[in-house]
């Protein structure tokens, strides 16, 4: 699962897979936009619905918190 | 030259709000007003409250309408309001105030698709070309002298938060092409000629009215999915059809090859051009 999500994130914003901040959205390595792309790879590949509610920038602030957010989904 | 801009409001949200401040900041040693930014609308991933914090500009929340109209009501100052990305609508009290400009970023070519939502508008119409307009506000909505308008193609792909995106980029550039003229008020404005029967989108429509057939075109039906995609925004409702008689809404939709079909539940597959498959996954509604 890592993997995948390795994978989308480099597709989408390779400098997320560097970052070693806790502040992807506010140290500008990635935009809303780019929010909407990667959560729209993560629902296909993982057949899972990500809700709004879990669209917010704790959720991306690197890519640790989002492999996490995409194991709890899975758990669910 | 008369009176100078003693004062700079900016009103809105999003991507180009925050390309917008820090422009506006940069060049307050060229104009020396004074810098504000007023948050109306919040949004979870926004970061112009950031920036302000970063460049020492003035933050306010003001998600009241009557609060704030209050408060740019009670400007004395002689005032540029910037409204870039935002949804309230000044009061004509403001609007007619003389010590008082605003000028707002329409995410279209005006006259054309006035009101909310125009990206996702002129996908569904099928539009090839698209852009952004600056324009002085005035007491009806988008009706104000053209400053300067800024064209981009729409491609067969787009969604509406990638066109979103690429016209508020737009608006930026835009935005930074015509502030001196603003500030120094010598803009040559353009009026707008409005055609007799000029819609109005409002916030409460929805493209095709929200719902398809699985034997629309498929062509018809990407291009309405498309049109009102912006992720998890919650813009528009779930868009909604019929699957084996029972009321359906869309989840996700994804142009596909035919290799990346699967076995999936709730999901329909429609063949799409030649060499590709729509694929859309639902879930039942009762």
């Amino acid at each position: 699962m890592e993997e995948k999500v390795l994978e989308i994130l480099e597709e989408y914003c390779e400098e997320a897979l560097t970052y070693d901040g806790d502040s992807m959205m506010e140290d500008g390595i990635i935009d809303s936009f780019t929010v909407i792309n990667i959560v729209s790879e993560l629902e296909e590949e993982f057949d899972i619905e990500i809700d709004a509610k879990y669209v917010v920038a704790e959720n991306f602030k690197n890519k640790e918190a989002i492999i996490a957010l995409v194991e709890r989904l899975l758990e669910e | 030259m008369g009176e100078m801009f003693r004062r700079v409001v900016v009103i809105g949200y999003g991507k180009a709000t925050g390309n917008i401040l820090k422009y506006i900041e940069e060049q307050k040693t060229v104009y020396g007003y004074s810098l504000e930014f007023i948050e109306h609308e919040s949004h979870a991933l926004s970061v112009t409250k950031k920036i302000c914090g970063e460049m020492g500009i003035p933050y306010a929340n003001m998600p009241d309408k009557q609060e704030l109209a209050g408060y740019l009501c009670d400007i004395r100052e002689k005032t540029l309001i910037v409204s870039a990305s935002n949804n309230f609508l000044f009061p004509a009290a403001c609007v007619e105030k003389e010590n008082i400009t605003i000028i707002n970023f329409h995410n279209a070519l005006l006259p054309e698709y006035p009101g909310r939502n125009a990206p996702s508008w002129v996908i569904y119409m099928g539009e090839k070309e698209t852009g952004i307009t600056w324009h002085y506000v005035t007491a009806g909505i988008d009706e104000g002298n053209i400053i300067i308008q800024k064209k981009c193609a729409i491609g067969l792909e787009d969604k509406a938060f990638e066109l979103t995106e690429r016209l508020m980029d737009l608006a930026c550039e835009g935005f930074e092409e015509s502030f001196a003229a603003v500030m120094e008020e010598r803009v040559e404005t353009k009026p707008q000629k409005f055609a007799p029967g000029r819609r109005m989108y409002r916030s409460y429509e929805v493209p095709g009215e929200g719902v398809f057939e699985l034997s629309d075109e498929p062509e018809a039906i990407y291009r309405l999915l498309r049109s009102v995609d912006y992720g998890k925004s919650a813009i528009f409702p779930p868009l909604r059809t019929v699957v084996d008689g029972v009321q359906a809404e869309v989840v996700r939709y994804r142009k596909i090859i035919p290799e990346k079909k699967k076995d999936e539940e709730n999901a329909v597959y429609l063949p799409l051009g030649e060499n590709h498959l729509l694929k859309i996954k639902y879930r039942h509604v009762i």
